[in-house]
């Protein structure tokens, strides 16, 4: 509810009526809005989770815009700019679904600025050369699609609302990046190689994207009970893989996994384990990238401080 | 570490209502902060039309949006039929709902009332075919909106940015090609 | 058109292509650090404007030379030295704080826009084709700039402060905007461009008058730096090295 201006309407179910209700709706299919009443355990997931996945995309948009500059041709530029822009407009969108549950942005961004909230992973890992643009593209956008088009159907409509906006965009940015990658593959020998090094660092990251195995995720169950995901980590990993393995493979590219073949018995690719010590590095905080990506958010916030100030400043002089 | 929480604004946060086409009703994109309407039509702007379609966009305080859903209407069925004029003077809102589950609110129509509450009654009333299943209102005079001028000027630049279209990545006819070629391949070697 | 005016108006697209180039470049470094996520997309739409802008220029050259557009426009930005860009100084500067990326993106575009709605009478077709189209994108970059300076001008004492100063620092690079280019004389006497006098008559009293109205002052005992567009300040080579950086690896790869 937005306007404070009404009495809010009461409600007189016991919790058990009101989590049985709710329960029911989900079971139909129905979404909740703001307003609706949904257990406090939903709101804080939720929010826990929009909020992470915003700070990623807002994270996110460091190491692509690293090689911004230096976009090897005018078209390339457009692009990526483009691209890094568009995920500045998903991390303003998840904001914003956020919002409708009660955070705001300023307790948002304080959470992610003290390192309170957590964001992907995947972005404390380095751009070294252009051919990261390509593999960023492909596996990690792919991979985001994945959970995106999942989150797509979830039970909170504003969430879900916000993700059919994402997706749609999301689907340049991977195709872009196969479009690097392709390039790359099949150009030069340096370049090949360019992008099998590429390849090489961002794969195992990209699998850990998913998070932890689902007998190891704390979170998973509830999440699947009420509708906020409707697959486990380690379906929509192994739905990556079966999907990208076989593309790369077929443009000349290896992927670093010894493990890895296709099991005719099972229809699916098998890979072999991740290193998950490596994983839980990285999410404690001891990434390659870590301190940088947070440095850099903080400078941003702290020059825009002064910014952001004078523009309410001017509107409490001259227009109320 | 910081203590720029304490000190931090982003401002105010005003909801963006997208316009695709001239025949199609307005809905609801987003929202932006904005110091003011002014620049919250701005920035609404760059947000929500990166890509084509959009002929108008409106933007409103978010805070002045009196919202309601089913479930809270159905909780107190009588509730609305309780809902009295305030005496205040009469004006113009405008009356957004969600018609289907999966949808976005949509613009179905004004009511002139004196508060937000009757406005609602009042929509209701007045439009018996489009309940749906969650309800604006707000003052018709607290939109900001974008002019048949703006057009031009606001949307048509990104008809022309066709590097952000998927469409014009030819990656994936590339790939198919070599991954049959692979097949043909495999197939004969067995 | 005869040979002299045809190399003095290649000359003259390239000044206007390497201007919005380099200012388009500098705009997308804000990208992932504006003051707000809502500027962080919005400034990026303005970098994507001032670049899309530079390639419709450098294309219009390369069409003159009978030219191979997009390979022309790459060379162009990706092949040329230091010495060879014809930008003025004021777009290679450093981006600086929110203040002076504003006010630099707002003078730029006020001459920018004074321009085109010149160009688009241009006695050159294809010139004033672009030029009407481009000017589209200029209103709303102006509104866009004016509304920022506006309220930067007149916000906070800080705000206005750091406005004031990134004007002083500003102003003669700006000045140097409206400066002739080689052989502008004779694009001006055949109608392919404006009188380049009474448009620099015309930017100083409208970005004097707006700048006023904003609270600030321009400075008045700025020094003449001897700015043509033939000399560089060390920032471009550092700005270029970066830019090129990809490219050159292989110049005769695909990327
Ligand atoms: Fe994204
Ligand atoms: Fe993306
Ligand atoms: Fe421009």
């Amino acid at each position: 509810m937005y306007g404070a201006t009404v009495e809010p309407i009461e409600d007189i179910r016991t919790d058990a009526e009101k989590l049985a209700g709710f329960e029911a709706r989900i079971a139909r299919g129905e979404k909740i809005e703001p307003g609706d009443w949904m257990p406090d355990e939903y709101r804080r997931q939720l929010i826990r989770m929009i909020s992470q996945h915003a700070h990623s995309e807002v994270v996110g948009m460091l190491p692509e815009g690293a090689f911004i500059t230096r976009a090897p041709n005018l078209r390339r530029k457009l692009i990526l700019i483009a691209k890094v822009q568009d995920e500045a407009g998903h991390g303003q969108y998840l904001y914003h679904a956020a919002e409708t549950l009660g955070a705001t942005r300023e307790e948002m961004l304080d959470a992610l600025l003290s390192g309170k909230a957590k964001y992907s992973s995947i972005f404390n890992y380095p751009t070294l050369s252009w051919a990261d643009m390509g593999a960023i593209g492909w596996l990690v956008d792919g991979a985001a699609i994945l959970n995106q088009t999942m989150l797509a159907r979830c039970s909170y409509g504003p969430y879900a609302r916000a993700m059919v906006r994402i997706c749609a965009e999301e689907n340049f940015h991977r195709r872009q990046g196969q479009d690097i990658v392709i390039t790359l593959a099949l150009g030069t020998p340096e370049q090949k190689a360019m992008m099998q090094d590429s390849i090489n660092r961002w794969w195992w990251p990209t699998l850990m994207m998913f998070g932890p195995h689902d007998t190891d995720s704390s979170n998973s169950a509830v999440l699947i009970r009420w509708g906020i995901k409707t697959k486990t980590n380690d379906e929509l990993r192994q739905a990556f893989v079966d999907q990208t393995a076989p593309e790369l493979m077929a443009l000349g590219l290896t992927i670093p996994d010894p493990d890895l073949h296709y099991d005719a018995a099972t229809e699916h690719w098998h890979f072999g384990e991740i290193n998950w010590d490596e994983f839980w590095n990285v999410v404690k905080g001891n990434g390659p990238c870590n301190a940088e990506r947070m440095t850099a958010r903080r400078q941003a916030h702290e020059d825009g401080l002064w910014v952001r100030e004078a523009m309410a400043a001017y509107t409490e002089k001259y227009q109320s | 570490m910081t203590d720029t929480h304490t000190r931090d604004t982003q401002w105010l946060r005003y909801m963006v209502l997208h316009q695709e086409r001239e025949d199609k009703p307005h809905q609801h994109a987003g929202t932006v902060h904005a110091p003011d309407a002014e620049m919250a039509l701005l920035n609404a702007r760059d947000v929500f039309v990166r890509r084509p379609e959009c002929v108008s966009l409106w933007v409103v305080r978010a805070d002045l949006i009196f919202t309601c859903t089913q479930e809270e209407l159905a909780l107190h069925p009588d509730w609305i039929e309780s809902l009295q004029p305030s005496g205040n003077p009469v004006e113009k809102y405008y009356f957004f709902a969600k018609l289907t589950q999966k949808g976005q609110f949509t613009h179905i129509g004004e009511v002139e009332a004196q508060n937000p509450t009757h406005a609602l009654k009042i929509a209701l009333q007045a439009y018996p075919d489009t309940h749906g299943f969650a309800w604006w209102v707000f003052p018709v005079k607290a939109v900001l909106k974008s002019t048949p001028d703006d057009i031009a000027v606001m949307f048509g630049p990104a008809a022309v940015k066709d590097f952000r279209d998927q469409a014009n990545f030819h990656a994936l006819s590339v790939l198919r090609k070599l991954m049959r070629k692979q097949e043909v391949e495999e197939s004969h070697e067995s | 058109m005869n040979p002299e005016s045809k190399q003095a108006l290649i000359d003259y697209l390239i000044t206007m292509a390497d201007d919005e180039l380099i200012l388009g470049h500098r705009n997308s470094e804000w990208c992932g650090h504006a003051p707000i996520l809502e500027e962080d997309i919005a400034f990026a739409n303005i970098a994507l404007d001032e670049i899309g802008h530079a390639i419709v220029w450098y294309e219009l050259a390369a069409d003159l030379q009978g030219e191979e557009r997009e390979a022309y426009a790459n060379h162009m930005v990706y092949f040329r030295d230091v010495r060879d860009y014809r930008n003025t100084q004021l777009v290679e500067l450093p981006k600086g704080d929110w203040a002076f990326t504003m006010l630099r993106q707002y003078l730029f575009d006020q001459f920018e826009m004074m321009r085109l709605e010149k160009l688009a009478q241009s006695s050159y077709a294809p010139f004033a084709e672009a030029a009407t189209k481009i000017r589209t994108e200029e209103i709303y970059h102006l509104r866009h700039t004016q509304a920022w300076a506006r309220r930067l001008g007149l916000g906070t004492e800080e705000s206005h402060r750091r406005m004031q100063a990134a004007l002083n620092d500003l102003w003669p690079y700006a000045l140097a905007l409206c400066e002739p280019s080689n052989r502008a004389e004779l694009l001006t006497q055949g109608g392919y461009i404006p009188d380049s006098r009474a448009l620099k008559t015309a930017w100083l009293e409208q970005v004097t008058a707006y700048l006023g109205e904003v609270g600030l002052a321009i400075p008045t005992d700025s020094s003449n730096l001897p700015l043509s567009r033939t000399h560089h300040t060390e920032h471009l080579g550092q700005l270029l090295s970066d830019l090129q950086q990809v490219a050159r690896l292989d110049p005769m790869a695909k990327w």
